[in-house]
């Protein structure tokens, strides 16, 4: 790893994020804002723009995340409130057995995923306190039981839609846990921090460290859990599937485990890093496509489609006109393009390897193209008005809400200019990661190679650029009217 | 750490603040003031417009003398709403510039404040057509508030 910074090294950061408590620390405000969120939603105004419950997650909380994502790392998963019941259950001792093999994949992650932004759409979640609401209270409730039912954090690490979106981002964040010295790992024991330090009686262990002598471990009622999603951190080289909670780091007895600042993006260029799986490469490209079809629900063409399927097809179902448009647009577009791609490919080179092999060498080029999109998307909505958040919790508090003085915008140049950077930016990295598997695959003839992958690279970057210079538009049902 | 003690001081954080949360006072409406709303151009489109608020009393009869404010919030979250007002019309009409910054579902929400102190309410959902762009076009109209 190219190791420049170790975050937990810094006097007063460091030293928070490593106390024992310190996950607890961030988790304890969102957990309350999360709280005072549904509270609003269920008995706040039934207007969106007036409401903490929409305002903070649909707009302010998406902003922030993806900024985060891209200065820091996945800071939403290691503060995240929806963890606080799952601790809840493993302190009630309610773990079962691990969750079902053939389910320890992202299957139901691509599928948790895309119902979310279908449910987003269909039941216009971005302009219903209420219904908002009730997705914060399932979220709890679907984190305790899994948490309850299964050994691992199986709903960080399955199920979760947002923390798979910040899983497959966080691979361009600048930071990674990692180790300092690998010999240590090799001769450790007890590997706490996979395994937790956390004794019902307390056990104490002589450990050999390498030039180090010996070291006491002490494991006790007062340790702390090993990684949640069975990550094991000398071998970790991505951040898929890293919660950022730390355990890993504040487990370790011999202060071995860091958080280390790294390349932005470093794994998507290292081969050995990515997965060769159908599952984790469809959800990085599905995730991309769904960034577009996330921004196409958002303009005129898409209501124009929606009254051609009503006409053409009879369709009388929300659910299924959507279902119909998200899941061509979300899924089975980028999954054929995918296959077409990589079919062409293997064909025309004469390459031996095998598809799956194949579209695992181009997936991590969807994520900069993929981030690119969301990250323009998101910044436009929170910088069209990103103080409006002032009034409404002047307003949540029973003052009235100084909206003249707070609904000011961002330039919509700026903001132009901002979602054309990230559009941009994201293509060009895309491309070179394609033009590297390329290069590596077919040697000679990595032109011919590229050119289908870079063909729906430039068409998904053409796509997203041309919606963006779309009217925006915000309706509810065509159906309902 | 003792959880039933976090647990507590979570629960007491949360009620505390929920607490200091005051019911906003809710506009009365028993003057029984009838209030219309017409758009110009109609139907609404991005840009420029006016709206025409006519207000009767209980007998149908026009009031003028009236203070008049609107507020314009598109349905969804995160977008600043237009304010207007206006005092005193003619004909218990009610003329002022209003700008629809963005096309989709809006509701319009007219505040009628008679000199007594009364004061009515009316909410108006419509819908308004596009113009511009979401963000990278560069001729969009740049949303804003109206003092």
């Amino acid at each position: 790893m190219n190791r420049r910074l170790n975050l937990l090294a810094l006097p007063l950061l460091g030293r928070l994020l490593r106390w024992r408590w310190g996950r607890l620390a961030l988790q304890i405000p969102l957990a309350v804002i999360a709280v005072l969120l549904v509270l609003d939603g269920f008995t706040g105004p039934p207007e969106a723009a007036r409401n903490l419950a929409t305002v903070t997650p649909w707009v302010h909380f998406r902003g922030f995340t993806v900024l985060a994502l891209l200065l820091v790392g996945n800071l939403f998963c290691m503060g995240c409130p929806f963890a606080l019941p799952r601790t809840l259950a493993k302190r009630l001792s309610l773990r079962g057995r691990r969750f079902p093999k053939r389910l320890r994949n992202k299957w139901i992650a691509i599928v948790s995923l895309f119902l979310l932004f279908l449910a987003y759409e269909v039941l216009d979640l971005w302009a219903s306190p209420v219904l908002t609401a009730w997705l914060i209270v399932v979220y709890f409730v679907a984190a305790f039981m899994l948490e309850a039912l299964f050994t691992e954090s199986a709903f960080c690490k399955y199920v979760c839609p947002l923390g798979t979106f910040n899983f497959i981002y966080s691979t361009v964040s600048p930071t990674q846990i990692g180790v300092h010295n690998l010999d240590i790992c090799r001769t450790c024991v007890g590997k706490e921090c996979v395994n937790g330090s956390y004794q019902p009686a307390p056990v104490i262990r002589l450990d050999e460290i390498p030039g180090g002598g010996q070291k006491a471990v002490r494991h006790g009622p007062a340790g702390t859990p090993g990684c949640g999603t069975l990550l094991f951190a000398p071998q970790m080289t991505s951040n898929l599937e890293c919660t950022l909670c730390l355990d890993c780091a504040r487990a370790c007895p011999h202060q071995n485990v860091g958080l280390f600042t790294r390349r932005p993006g470093r794994e998507l260029f290292q081969v050995a890093a990515w997965p060769k799986r159908w599952d984790v490469s469809l959800l990085v490209i599905c995730a991309a496509f769904l960034g577009l079809m996330n921004a196409f629900g958002m303009v005129p063409p898409v209501y124009e489609l929606q009254r051609q399927l009503i006409r053409l097809l009879g369709i009388r179902s929300e659910w299924v006109l959507v279902g119909l448009i998200f899941g061509a647009g979300g899924l089975l577009l980028p999954v054929l393009l995918t296959l077409l791609a990589a079919w062409l490919g293997r064909t025309f080179m004469r390459h031996q390897l095998s598809l799956r092999e194949t579209v695992a060498a181009f997936a991590p080029a969807f994520v900069p193209v993929g981030f690119g999109i969301w990250f323009a998307h998101y910044s436009f909505h929170f910088l069209l008005a990103p103080l409006t958040i002032i009034p409404v919790i002047q307003e949540f508090l029973g003052g009235v809400g100084d909206w003249a003085r707070f609904s000011g915008t961002v330039d919509v140049t700026v903001i132009s200019l901002l979602q054309l950077a990230a559009l941009l930016g994201g293509f060009l990295v895309s491309l070179t990661l394609a033009n590297r598997a390329a290069l590596r695959l077919y040697r000679r003839k990595a032109l011919a190679g590229l050119l289908p992958w870079a063909f729906v690279l430039l068409g998904l970057a053409f796509a997203a650029a041309y919606i963006f210079t779309l009217p925006m538009e915000m309706r509810g049902s065509l159906l309902a009217g | 750490m003792n959880w039933r003690l976090f647990g507590f001081l979570l629960v007491l954080l949360v009620v505390l603040v929920a607490g200091c949360r005051q019911q906003n006072p809710t506009p009365t409406s028993e003057s029984k003031l009838g209030i219309d709303l017409a758009v110009n151009p109609d139907p609404a489109q991005v840009g420029k417009s006016m709206l025409i608020i006519t207000v009767t009393d209980a007998a149908g009869q026009p009031v003028n003398d009236a203070a008049v404010n609107v507020r314009g919030d598109m349905s969804h979250a995160g977008m600043a709403p237009v304010l207007a007002e206006v005092k005193g019309g003619a004909d218990g009409q009610y003329s002022l510039p209003f700008e629809w910054t963005m096309g989709g579902d809006w509701f319009v929400t007219v505040t009628v404040t008679l000199p007594d102190g009364t004061t009515a309410s009316q909410r108006f959902d419509l819908s308004v057509a596009s113009a511009g762009g979401m963000g990278m076009n560069m001729s969009a109209a740049t949303p804003e508030a109206t003092p």
